[in-house]
């Protein structure tokens, strides 16, 4: 296979609080101009990988690659990065909230301003540019956040459950901004725990539970090698037990749906 | 680290604060507080100075028309006057006293006059006497003006005495007159008048001036942080900002804010108590001198203002860090004010003796040199190697502090949920 340039590397990274093992020696590579896909349920270490490679906790172990080289402060100023646990400073003017963020980036104000005007007008929130944050609706505050994402024309987009919470019209704009993304070469770490979802968008794919890599490669070919064994398993009760079956290669829960992975050799039931 | 991060927090936080309302609030209102706690007694004694109506009934037939007569010499009339002014009415004594007194109390209960006074003959004795004079009115509770009355009555009936005893009334005023202390303070720019009282209420004014900036910014610290963590934007901040630098950041934008306010605080104090300004707006009386703010001086107020917010605010930064919302946050805060709290209960004592061991001793202590150092500077400047020995130490206490609450702040700043036990807390302070 050739080499893959990678936007992001990670090699073997680990994270304990305390005796919980969070990340549990987690290697992956997002392919530049890809949207990559970090899937697991909640509590997998989906989390606490984004917070390590956005140098907000810093690893056990391991090693982050931004770019092909070991990973630079100025690197996460080239990342536009919206967390699961995403706000605004309530008592901010649209405009002047937005500078702010551009300005934590390094930007200067007058580089700013234009590109601000231009995305508000995008998002038709030009009217609202002078309101203050707590006056808009939760809608328009979702736009606020998206602009503060991609403001600073970052090469790599890393969103945590970017999709959760957005009405029906934020999704669509989430979706083509992606997709824009991806035109351009740049790539997107999508985090998120909707396989359906990631199924729709993503053309590659990192399954992470209980802090390990379960599976990870481009979506075509995982599927055709694959499809054959994974099953959708719609039951009552409590399906632990499942999971350790001999023939169970990975199995994932949620609500009540059981996403069973069979080995290569079992056969169907 | 980056400087320039710290510069953007910084700017935020000051420019959101000092548009908003309740800063220009706070910054006009709280001295006027501060001068109605002083004024407003003096205000409200102001009611009874409409004049009194008090019949006089005389048995010596000596005292009352010299009662009527203007004292050459009062000292005190001014303030005096301030408090209350009476209009006499002289009445004989008539035959039958009891029907005589219950007309009176008849009239001051129909409002006719406010009081009645009933001097005694014995009174020009000397002696002691069971009832010399006796005062009547609805109210007695009005101590200030009975006070006047008093006085003006001791005046008369002293000097009908002496006379009676062959004395002459104004030597012996003169002879007899009171003392005066005129105070000097000094200090090494050179000795100047300056009045006792006024100095200690300036210094008394500022102290508490200092203690109010100190405990409102300090909670507008811990505010900030638990809004940044309840609102969820402190995430974002932290993906481009580290948590020192965000912490920094805050503390700057927000000391500058403090400063702002006590600036314009201080500098109006230094304007009013420039010479001869404070005296043309209250109208002080002669001879009451006011101290006066060298620019050394305010440089010492600012530099231990800024040493004080950083040292009290890194810890409210902590506090607001470890836990999810103010109710919490609140009990903790407490820590923090009591030490602001301490000081205000040594402050009597040092401003009756600023340069005293206890003085020195205290002043010396981090956590309470910034307003302790102020109160001293503000009576009497100490010496310099005290001065200099307090900043030390101060520094290096918050050097300490600021290693220690950045550990809280950076690791408690993304913990949601249950508040944090000690042992958490010692344990985020130990863990790399």
């Amino acid at each position: 296979m050739e080499p893959m340039s990678y936007s992001l590397e990670l090699r073997d990274v680990r994270k304990s609080y305390g005796k919980f093992v969070a990340v549990d020696g987690v290697s992956l590579g997002v392919p530049e101009g890809s949207i990559f896909g970090l899937l697991g349920p909640n509590g997998a270490g989906k989390t606490s990988t984004i917070r390590m490679i956005m140098d907000i906790t810093a690893p056990d172990a391991g090693e982050i690659l931004f770019f092909g080289r070991p990973r630079q402060p100025e690197d996460l100023r080239r990342v536009g990065y919206l967390p699961e646990e995403r706000g605004l400073y309530r008592k901010m003017g649209v405009t002047e909230h937005l500078i702010f963020l551009g300005e934590i980036r390094g930007l200067k104000r007058r580089e700013l301003l234009p590109r601000i005007e231009k995305w508000l007008e995008r998002v038709e929130l030009t009217a609202w540019s002078k309101a203050k944050i707590e006056e808009l609706s939760k809608g328009m505050q979702q736009k606020v956040q998206l602009i503060g994402t991609v403001l600073h024309e970052p090469d790599l987009l890393l969103l945590d459950e970017p999709f959760s919470g957005l009405d029906p019209l934020n999704q669509e704009l989430f979706k083509d901004l992606l997709l824009d993304y991806r035109q351009q070469g740049k790539s997107v770490i999508l985090s998120t725990h909707g396989m359906e979802l990631a199924e729709r968008m993503c053309d590659h794919i990192c399954l992470i539970s209980k802090g390990r890599v379960v599976l990870t490669g481009e979506l075509g070919a995982l599927k055709r090698q694959m499809g054959g064994n994974t099953f959708r398993l719609v039951a009552e009760g409590n399906l632990d037990r499942v999971e350790s079956l001999p023939e169970v290669e990975h199995a994932v829960a949620q609500n009540g749906v059981v996403k069973l992975m069979l080995r290569p050799e079992a056969e169907g039931p | 680290m980056r400087l320039d991060n710290i510069v953007v927090v910084a700017k935020r936080e000051y420019s959101q604060r000092i548009r908003g309302k309740g800063f220009w609030i706070a910054t006009l209102i709280l001295p006027l507080f501060v001068v109605a706690a002083a004024v407003l007694p003096s205000l409200l004694l102001a009611k009874s100075r409409a004049k009194q109506r008090v019949v006089v009934v005389d048995t010596t037939g000596q005292v009352a028309p010299r009662l009527l007569e203007k004292r050459p010499d009062d000292r005190k009339s001014q303030v005096k006057e301030q408090v209350a002014s009476f209009e006499f009415v002289v009445e004989p004594p008539a035959r039958d006293p009891q029907a005589q007194r219950a007309e009176l109390d008849r009239r001051v209960l129909a409002k006719e006059i406010d009081a009645w006074i009933w001097i005694d003959e014995q009174v020009l004795t000397g002696k002691p006497v069971e009832k010399p004079v006796e005062y009547h009115a609805k109210s007695v509770s009005n101590f200030m003006t009975q006070e006047v009355l008093r006085d003006d009555l001791s005046y008369v009936v002293r000097r009908v005495r002496l006379a009676d005893a062959g004395l002459d009334p104004d030597r012996v005023g003169s002879l007899s007159a009171p003392v005066d202390l005129d105070t000097v303070r000094i200090s090494k720019e050179g000795s100047r008048a300056e009045g006792g009282l006024a100095g200690a209420a300036f210094a008394y004014i500022l102290f508490l001036l200092l203690y109010m900036v100190l405990v409102i910014w300090g909670q507008q610290v811990m505010q900030g942080v638990l809004e940044e963590k309840s609102s969820r934007i402190i995430e974002v901040v932290l993906s481009s900002v580290k948590p020192f630098e965000l912490m920094m950041g805050k503390l700057t934008g927000i000391c500058l804010v403090g400063l702002t306010q006590f600036g314009i605080w201080l500098g109006t104090l230094a304007a009013v108590s420039a010479p001869g300004v404070i005296a043309s707006i209250a109208g002080l009386p002669e001879g009451v001198k006011l101290p006066t703010v060298t620019p050394v001086m305010v440089l010492h107020f600012l530099l231990l203002f800024i040493l004080g917010f950083f040292v009290f605010s890194t810890l409210y930064a902590a506090i607001g860090a470890s836990f999810n919302n103010l109710q919490e946050a609140q009990q903790v805060a407490g820590v923090a004010v009591f030490f602001l709290v301490i000081p205000v209960f040594l402050m009597i004592r040092i401003i009756n003796d600023p340069s005293s061991t206890f003085a020195v001793v205290t002043s010396l202590i981090p956590l309470f040199t910034p307003l302790l150092m102020t109160l001293r500077i503000s009576l009497e400047m100490p010496p310099l190697w005290q001065i200099l020995l307090a900043y030390a130490l101060t520094f290096g206490f918050l050097l300490g502090m600021v290693w220690i609450c950045a550990r809280i702040y950076r690791i408690g700043i993304l913990m949601y949920g249950k508040k944090p036990t000690f042992q958490e807390l010692w344990k985020w302070i130990r863990y790399a």
